[in-house]
């Protein structure tokens, strides 16, 4: 069957990619109707002044807040790129001024915001993984040991503890007492560390309950005790052998693990001052900032895709018995 | 394992990323706050964080001295106003540069102050231009050509462009602001301003850069409206005419300023370059600031302040007498701080308290009727004498804020406007409070413990709303319903609600009383009194008296500076002891952490208006003021 198997990855791929339009409008139109149904005026400060009311009701019409299925429509049209096509607007892909912050359009808050928000992420995913499979193959390997105890606790912790707490003890101590790494911010390798370390404290527990389950499972599986018999050393077995399916699972988890890293990081990126989407994100829902609401949720539904859709064709490398 | 090729490829790639994204060479001053800037479009921001940092990159016609908030010069080296105290016209230097080298000229002024009276702008300030000659009905001339432009069908290029040149002449011919020639300005005023000056140096009212700005401005052929792209204030676009100019500026994360090489005032610039760092949370706020990484916090977040003002009067006390003699000895505060050794542990003088250009109070709903037509008792101006004789600040200040905050009766600072007389509102009195509520008719007739109306009527439950964005409007409700159970004996509930739905009851008047405030935003009384002028767009208890406006209005037209302060305060005494229609707390203490011993130059004006150019160490302010020596020097020989 190898020869029918790249056709039917390329199906997979080209069935996926049909999906796409679908699955984000439908995103789309749902977080419309929770977006506009925020009480609140984007265009009124919660603070402060209050320009003339005929200035709020012309920039209103002007953003076209005054009429919601115009808004879907117009809106939809800038960002998926069809005004442009049939050449009503200037620009593919607008996804229009921010309305909170009139200064930055939302192409470019996701501009700034993505790359730090995307870096972010993938290395707490690296971190989980790393710190996982560590913790889950020493524990798989002595279930019932001190150790694996101990791993089992430290999971439990890092799944339980939420991780403003987590994030705000680490910065208290490494931080500002030990001064080992500069206190929130951006912008090199030094303000990565504790950030990631924190987002990927949930994410390694998981993992290591993961590999540990599958450890335990492989090592009484009659392959392993085949090659035990041939005089392998353990570790190697373990590493080798075992390993290789005990991981399995984790992979089909890290495809919404590394989604949920992405765009569930708003706390860390609060307690951590980094500057990604998240804290974009939340506090435009906030202030009702809908342009940049949608525009998040347009560009996460189709990230959120194409990962998912990596992590399938990755699985089929790593066990060619899914085709 | 094939897994292990992407792995490495994906550790690279995010090596690779992280390294590209190196952080900012250090800068002279850094400053973290709590939020970026929404726009640096001075016609479009409203902000006080925004108006500080405007105030450095824009310079206006004139400038208040951060120390005492005196009118300097500015891009005007002088000034004339005529008998009348109507018109002013202003000389421009001629060594005021835009950053990019080009003169700065009335002509900028007139585009940028068009700008801000042109509803198209949508100019949150646009208010304060509208006491210009003719300013008034030109905004409404353009807001009703816009609706009739609306109104007649769809629009194209061509009819846009018409509206807009009918706009332009309208404007020319309306509105009293001339640049008879490239250094002179004049304006017509509609009435008499004493304070005209203050607005001048009020960042909505400071120039642009017509050929940047135009750039990015076209009118949309749909609505003839001039829409404005945003690009022009970014770095790379923006031409400023201040100290500095943005030369980094990245969304909620950092903004760099940099002296700008054609400031005329160059030499006195202290810091050369400004950091300025995002970080909403206050907790990482204030970490950050102990571990050195900030020389101004320009705001200390809520948990920390009352523990680390603490731990300043523990530091100040010890050295009571060194402090009191460095005072005496002509030294300012800070440099007498400063001089004081190092705090040891539990002490510190890196925060300091200052009483803002502000004030705290909860407002009475004024209308005559709450939503669903039910009777409001606080329409009666006697029982909201009541409720404010029957609330105990003091207390307030002692055991809710904590902040040491001053007491006030009055919405005025005191001190905060030179030649405002003091002036006295209501204090603590429960058995005045109770004589009034009486005279309302307000009284325990059946001993239930709550008192009722000559009808047998209980007086309807106190509905007090705040907005849950502090604990502190939450503690202060819940304190002063006690007090009014106490002291006044009604019902009383108290309502939280989110900031936005809060706003939405203050606007509907669905409250009693409610969680309000107000900054102060130039020099005169009437950035505070005109607040319960009829019809105000602020006015959210929907106060109105004819009596009062005819008062204000009276006052405002006096020309004699020092009388025409004196009506305004026996307007704010009226209000403040019989009207009442706001019940003033205590004047904001804004929270600043930074160590006088490295950073110096911060203003103890009650308004508070820090000029960030003149910040820095003591050894950076001492350059910068031998520069200004050496550079005022050779320009009387050197033409």
């Amino acid at each position: 069957m190898s020869g029918a198997q790249p056709s039917s990855l390329t199906g997979l791929v080209v069935r996926r990619l049909l999906q796409l339009p679908f699955i984000v409008l439908a995103v789309y139109t749902l977080t419309f109707i929770l977006a506009w149904s925020v009480p609140g005026n984007p265009l009124e400060n919660p603070e402060g002044r209050r320009p003339p009311p005929e200035i709020v009701e012309a920039m209103q019409k002007q953003y076209k807040l005054d009429d919601p299925v115009a808004f879907y429509f117009d809106y939809l049209g800038k960002a998926s790129g069809v005004s442009w096509l049939v050449g009503a607007h200037d620009t593919p892909f607008d996804l229009g001024p921010s309305l909170k912050q009139p200064d930055w359009s939302v192409n470019e808050i996701l501009s700034t915001g993505l790359p730090v928000s995307m870096t972010l992420g993938l290395s707490a995913i690296l971190i989980a993984l790393a710190i996982g499979i560590a913790a889950g193959t020493i524990g798989g390997l002595r279930p019932g040991s001190p150790v694996d105890a101990l791993t089992q606790v430290l999971a439990i912790a890092g799944i339980s503890l939420p991780s403003f707490v987590i994030g705000s003890a680490l910065l208290m101590l490494l931080a500002v007492k030990l001064g080992l790494f500069p206190v929130g911010g951006w912008g090199g390798i030094s303000y990565v560390v504790l950030p990631a370390f924190t987002l990927s404290l949930p994410f390694a527990a998981y993992i290591s309950r993961l590999v540990r389950f599958g450890m335990i499972e492989e090592m009484g599986a009659d392959h392993i005790r085949t090659a035990r018999a041939k005089g392998l050393p353990r570790w190697k077995v373990a590493l080798k052998h075992a390993l290789k399916n005990a991981f399995l699972p984790v992979l089909s988890y890290l495809g919404p693990a590394t989604a949920v890293a992405l765009t569930g990081s708003f706390v860390v990126e609060k307690v951590f001052a980094v500057p990604g989407v998240g804290q974009h994100f939340v506090d435009g829902v906030l202030g009702k900032d809908i342009t940049l609401v949608m525009g998040v949720v347009l560009v996460y539904a189709t990230l959120m895709v194409v990962f998912n859709l990596a992590v399938d064709v990755l699985y089929r490398f790593v066990d060619p018995r899914i085709a | 394992m094939r897994i292990a090729a992407p792995v490495i490829l994906l550790v690279l790639a995010l090596l690779a990323a992280i390294a590209l994204d190196r952080p900012l060479p250090p800068a002279d001053l850094v400053v973290v706050e709590r939020s970026d800037c929404y726009t640096l479009d001075p016609q479009r921001m409203s902000y006080q964080h925004e108006l500080r940092r405007a105030r450095v990159i824009y310079e206006t016609l004139v400038n208040l001295r951060a120390s005492d908030c005196e009118v300097v010069p500015g891009v005007a080296e002088r000034w004339e106003r005529s008998p009348d105290g109507l018109t002013w016209t202003f000389h421009l230097r001629a060594d005021a540069k835009w950053s990019n080298g080009d003169p700065v000229t009335s002509a900028d002024f007139l585009y940028a102050w068009r700008r801000a009276i042109l509803p198209d702008t949508a100019a949150d300030y646009s208010g304060l231009f509208l006491d210009i000659r003719g300013a008034r009905a030109f905004f409404e001339f353009r807001t009703r050509q816009l609706k009739e432009y609306d109104a007649g069908g769809a629009g194209t290029p061509e009819r846009a462009q018409a509206a807009w040149d009918d706009a332009m002449r309208a404007f020319d011919e309306m509105v009293a602001i001339d640049a008879p020639d490239a250094r002179t300005l004049v304006v017509a005023l509609e009435r008499p301003l004493p304070y005209f000056l203050d607005y001048c140096a009020f960042p909505p009212f400071a120039p642009v850069h017509e050929r940047t700005v135009d750039a990015f401005t076209s009118l949309d052929a749909a609505s003839a409206r001039l829409v404005q792209r945003h690009g022009w204030t970014k770095p790379g676009h923006l031409v400023t005419n201040g100290a500095y100019v943005p030369t980094t500026w990245r969304y909620k994360r950092d903004m760099r300023l940099e002296a700008n090489p054609h400031y005329w005032n160059r030499a006195a610039v202290v810091a050369k370059s400004i950091d300025f760092r995002t970080i909403e949370n206050p907790n990482t706020g204030v970490l950050s600031f102990e571990s050195g990484a900030a020389d101004w916090l320009t705001d200390v977040g809520p948990e920390y302040k009352t523990e680390m003002l603490g731990e300043r009067r523990a530091y100040l006390e010890r050295y009571r007498s060194e402090f009191e003699a460095a005072m005496s000895s002509g030294l300012l505060h800070d440099e007498a701080v400063a001089a004081l050794p190092p705090p040891v542990a539990g002490e510190r003088r890196n925060i300091r308290g200052f009483d803002a250009f502000g004030t705290d109070f909860f407002s009475f709903n004024c209308r005559p009727a709450l939503p669903g037509g039910k009777t409001n008792p606080f329409h009666d101006a006697a029982v909201r004498r009541a409720f404010a004789l029957s609330v105990d600040k003091a207390e307030l200040i002692k055991r809710v804020t904590r902040l040491n905050e001053r007491v006030t009766g009055t919405l005025v600072p005191v001190g905060s406007i030179a030649g405002y007389p003091e002036v006295e509102g209501l204090g603590f009195d429960p058995e005045r409070a109770r004589a009034e509520l009486k005279s309302a008719g307000w009284e325990d007739r059946d001993g239930d413990g709550i008192v009722e109306n000559a009808r047998g009527e209980r007086f309807p439950t106190v509905d007090i709303l705040y907005s849950t964005a502090s604990p502190r409007y939450q503690n202060l409700a819940l304190a002063m319903r006690d007090m009014w159970k106490r002291e006044l004996r009604v019902a009383a509930e108290c309502r939280g609600k989110d900031s936005k739905l809060y706003k939405e009851d203050l606007k509907k008047g669905n409250f009693m009383i409610a969680r309000g405030g107000w900054y102060g935003d130039y020099g005169d009384p009437t950035t505070w009194l005109d607040l319960q002028r009829t019809g105000n767009g602020n006015n959210d208890r929907g106060y109105s008296n004819p009596e009062y406006d005819r008062m204000i209005e009276a006052a405002t037209s006096i020309v004699d500076p020092a009388e025409r302060l004196r009506a305004l305060a026996e307007c704010e005494r009226w209000l403040f002891t019989v009207e009442v229609p706001l019940l003033p707390l205590c004047n904001y203490v804004t929270v600043y952490g930074y160590d006088p011993a490295r950073t110096q130059g911060m203003s103890e004006h009650p308004r508070l208006e820090q000029d960030l150019s003149l910040l820095g160490t003591p050894a950076q302010r001492a350059a910068a003021k031998s520069a200004e020596d050496a550079a005022a020097k050779p320009s009387e020989v050197v033409p």
